[in-house]
C-alpha cells in the first residue's frame, strides 16, 4: 500500500455496531474520546432502518415506525451478517421485517422504494446503508469526510462474520482499520482516561445488551490485555426486562379493561407496549418511579399507570439474578476465584440498571471496584464504552499503513507465551514456608517482559539475600464455627481454625511459594536501604535478574536463569 | 532476608530453577502498549534497544 500516489490523510472514527444500538466516537486533539450525537441528538443510535413511501429513516425515527410500519422496518440484524440462515435465531425480529433465506445469505423483503412490490434487500446491503448513515453523521459533525473506522465486535465473532462486515463497510466507502473485541474496547476506554494508572489487574467486563449479554475475564498486564474466558447468553438482556414490564402493564390493563382484549395479542398494541415499556425501564434506571402512558393501547382505550423502582426490581428479580449468575460463572470458567478479580466494568445499555450493579456488589468482595453508574460515581457511561475504546484505537493506528496493522494483528504477533505462575521475591525470611512473597510479575503476564521493583531489606542492612521464586495463589478459608449459609468454600485448604475470630467465615488470598528460582547476594547494604530487583524474561523464558542497592555504588548482581528444557505446551 | 553464613554462588548469584511451562494465549491487539510490543516483536528488538530509539 506504500504506493507513490498521494493518499489524503485518513479520518478514522470508532464505531460500536450493535444489534439494538450503534454509536460513533472520535478522539479530540487532546486525545480524549468523545461520542458523537447524530442529527437527532442521539448518542445511542438504534440500529433500525425503516422505509415509508421510498424514504429511508434510521435510528429513533425508524424505531417509532415499528408500530405503524413494522413490515418495512428492519431491526436486530447485526448478528445475521455472515451467517447461514439455519444458524440464526430470528426471534428478536418477530415485530419487524422477518429475515428470510436468500441464496447463501439472509435478506429482508421490504418496500424500500416507491413501487408497490417489495424488494429483497440482503443483510449486507442493510448493514451498508446503516454504516453509511453513521459515517455521514460523523462526517457532518467533524466537518470532514470520514474514511476509516475501527469497529467493535463480540469476542465470538467468526472470521466469516468479520469478512462480511468488512465487505459491507467497504460498500459504504468505509475502510475498516481493525476489528476489536467489545470487552477489550471497554477496558481500553477506562485505561485511556488520564487519571487511570497502569497496573496489573484482572477485569471482568459485563457487556449487558438488548438481546444478548457477553461477559469476558481480561488479564491486564502492563497495559497489555489477554482474554482468559468468555461467556455469551443470547437469551438474556434488556429485552427480558422489557418483557417483565410488558407483562406487568398488560395484566394491569386487563384488570381495568376486561373487555378490551390482551394488548400482547395484537401486533400494533404489542409494539406500543414494548416501546413504552422500554422507556419506562430507562426512566426507572434514573428515577424512583416512572409513568407508563400509551394512547389507544388496545380496543381504542388509552392507558396510563405508574410503577416504582422497588416494584420493578421485585418483578424482575429472576432476570437480575441471571445476570449475576452469568458473571460469576465466567469467573469460575477462567479458573479464578472472586477474590482474584480487581474490577468489574459494566458495559452496554442494560448496565444502567442500578439493581444489577448492586447485586454484583453483594456477590463480589468489598475491595472490588465496580464501574457502573449506581456503584461508582467516576464510572463512564456504560453505553459509550465500546465506541470510545474503538475511537482510541482508531486514533492510535490511523497513521499506520494497512500492512502494518495487518502484520501487527497477525497471530505470529498476538500468540504469546504467558507466565503460568507469578514470579516474586521472598521477604523477611529465607525459609519458604515462613517468608512473605512479594509479587514482581503476576501470573498470565505475557513475555517478553521487563519489570523492576524495590524491595525493603532487613532493618540493620548488611549483606542481603534476594530470593527469587515462583508463587501460587491460594484461597485460605478461615471459619470460626460452622455456619450453613457461608459462602462457597471451594478449596479444601483446612487451615487451623481461628477460635477468637467471631465473624463469618473469611476467605483470603495467600501466596504459596511453589518453586525457588534463584538467589542473589547483595553485600554491604546501608541501614534501611532498598534493593532494586529487575527481572527480564525473554520470549523463550530465559530470565535475567539484576539486583542492586538503590543509590548504592556497587555494580549489583546480575544472573541468568536458562530457559526451561522441555516446553510441554505443544505449540511453543 | 539476611545472607546466611557460608552462602556461596558464582558472582554472588545462584540459579536454582527455571520457569514453569507457559500458557500460550492470544494477546488483544489494542492499546499503546500492545502496539509497542508488536513493534519490538516485528523488528526483533529487545527492550533496551527499543528504549534507545
Amino acid at each position: 500500500m506504500s504506493g507513490e500516489e498521494e493518499v489524503p490523510p485518513r479520518v478514522a472514527i470508532g464505531i460500536s455496531f450493535g444489534n439494538s444500538n450503534s454509536s460513533i466516537a472520535y478522539t479530540t486533539g487532546e486525545g480524549k474520546a468523545e461520542v458523537i450525537a447524530n442529527e437527532e441528538g442521539d448518542r445511542q443510535i438504534p440500529s433500525i432502518l425503516s422505509y415509508v413511501e421510498g424514504e429511508e429513516f434510521q435510528g429513533t425515527q425508524a424505531k417509532s415506525q415499528l408500530v405503524r410500519n413494522s413490515a418495512n422496518t428492519v431491526a436486530y440484524f447485526r448478528d445475521f451478517l455472515g451467517q447461514d440462515f439455519k444458524s440464526i435465531d430470528p426471534t428478536p425480529c418477530h415485530q419487524s421485517a422477518h429475515p428470510k433465506e436468500h441464496e447463501t445469505t439472509i435478506a429482508f423483503s421490504i418496500r424500500d422504494s416507491e413501487s408497490e412490490t417489495p424488494s429483497t434487500v440482503t443483510v449486507s446491503e442493510i448493514t451498508t446503508r446503516h454504516l453509511r448513515r453513521l459515517k455521514t453523521s460523523a462526517s457532518d459533525f467533524l466537518g470532514k469526510p470520514v474514511t476509516a473506522a475501527v469497529i467493535t465486535v463480540p469476542t465470538n465473532c467468526t472470521d466469516a462474520q468479520k469478512e462480511a462486515l468488512k465487505i459491507a463497510a467497504a460498500a459504504a466507502d468505509l475502510e475498516v482499520l481493525q476489528f476489536i473485541n467489545e470487552p477489550t474496547a471497554a477496558v481500553l476506554a477506562y485505561d485511556a482516561r488520564p487519571e487511570s494508572e497502569l497496573s496489573d489487574k484482572i477485569t471482568v467486563v459485563a457487556d449487558l445488551g438488548g438481546t444478548r449479554s457477553d461477559v469476558a475475564v481480561i488479564a491486564s498486564r502492563g497495559g497489555m490485555y489477554s482474554i482468559l474466558a468468555t461467556a455469551h447468553d443470547y437469551n438474556l438482556g434488556g429485552s427480558q426486562l422489557d418483557q417483565v414490564l410488558m407483562d406487568h402493564f398488560a395484566k394491569e390493563f386487563l384488570k381495568k379493561n376486561k373487555s378490551a382484549g390482551d394488548p400482547r395479542e395484537n401486533d400494533r398494541s404489542l409494539a406500543k407496549l414494548k416501546l413504552e415499556s422500554e422507556a419506562v425501564k430507562k426512566a426507572l434506571s434514573l428515577g424512583a418511579s416512572a409513568n407508563f402512558s400509551v394512547e389507544s393501547l388496545a380496543g381504542g382505550i388509552d392507558y396510563t399507570a405508574t410503577v416504582n423502582r422497588s416494584r420493578y426490581e421485585l418483578l424482575a428479580n429472576k432476570v437480575f439474578a441471571s445476570f449475576t449468575r452469568l458473571i460469576t460463572g465466567v469467573v469460575e470458567k477462567a479458573g479464578l476465584d472472586v477474590l482474584d478479580i480487581d474490577e468489574i466494568v459494566c458495559s452496554g445499555g442494560t448496565s444502567h440498571t442500578p439493581k444489577i450493579a448492586n447485586n454484583l456488589r453483594a456477590a463480589f468482595p468489598e475491595s472490588i471496584t465496580i464501574y457502573a453508574p449506581a456503584t461508582n460515581t467516576s464510572s463512564l457511561n456504560p453505553s459509550e464504552l465500546a465506541a470510545r475504546g474503538a475511537a482510541i484505537q482508531a486514533s492510535l493506528i490511523q497513521e499506520f499503513e494497512k500492512e502494518d496493522v495487518e502484520q501487527s494483528t497477525h497471530p505470529m504477533v498476538t500468540v504469546t507465551p504467558h507466565l503460568r505462575n507469578a514470579i516474586g521475591v521472598l521477604l523477611i525470611s529465607g525459609d519458604e514456608s515462613k517468608g512473605k512473597f512479594k509479587t514482581i510479575l503476576e501470573a498470565e503476564t505475557p513475555v517478553p517482559v521487563r519489570r523492576t521493583v524495590h524491595v525493603t531489606t532487613p532493618r540493620e542492612g548488611g549483606d542481603v539475600l534476594v530470593k527469587l521464586c515462583e508463587g501460587l495463589r491460594e484461597i485460605k478459608v478461615t471459619k470460626p464455627e460452622p455456619k450453613p449459609k457461608a459462602e462457597k468454600a471451594d478449596e479444601d485448604d483446612e487451615d487451623d481454625d481461628d477460635d477468637d475470630d467471631e465473624d463469618e467465615e473469611t476467605r483470603e488470598k495467600v501466596w504459596k511459594v511453589s518453586k525457588p528460582l534463584a538467589e542473589a547476594a547483595v553485600k554491604g547494604v546501608k541501614k534501611g536501604g532498598k534493593i532494586e530487583v529487575q527481572v527480564n524474561v525473554s520470549a523463550d523464558l530465559e530470565v535475567v535478574v539484576i539486583a542492586r542497592e538503590v543509590g548504592g555504588k556497587n555494580e549489583g548482581v546480575r544472573g541468568v536463569l536458562s530457559k526451561p528444557d522441555v516446553v510441554e505446551n505443544g505449540k511453543a | 532476608p539476611v545472607l546466611p553464613d557460608g552462602w556461596a554462588g558464582t558472582n554472588n548469584f545462584k540459579a536454582s530453577g527455571t520457569l514453569s511451562a507457559p500458557n500460550q494465549r492470544n494477546l488483544e491487539p489494542v492499546g499503546p502498549h500492545f502496539l509497542a510490543h508488536a513493534r519490538r516483536k516485528r523488528h526483533k528488538r529487545t527492550f533496551s534497544e527499543d528504549d534507545r530509539i
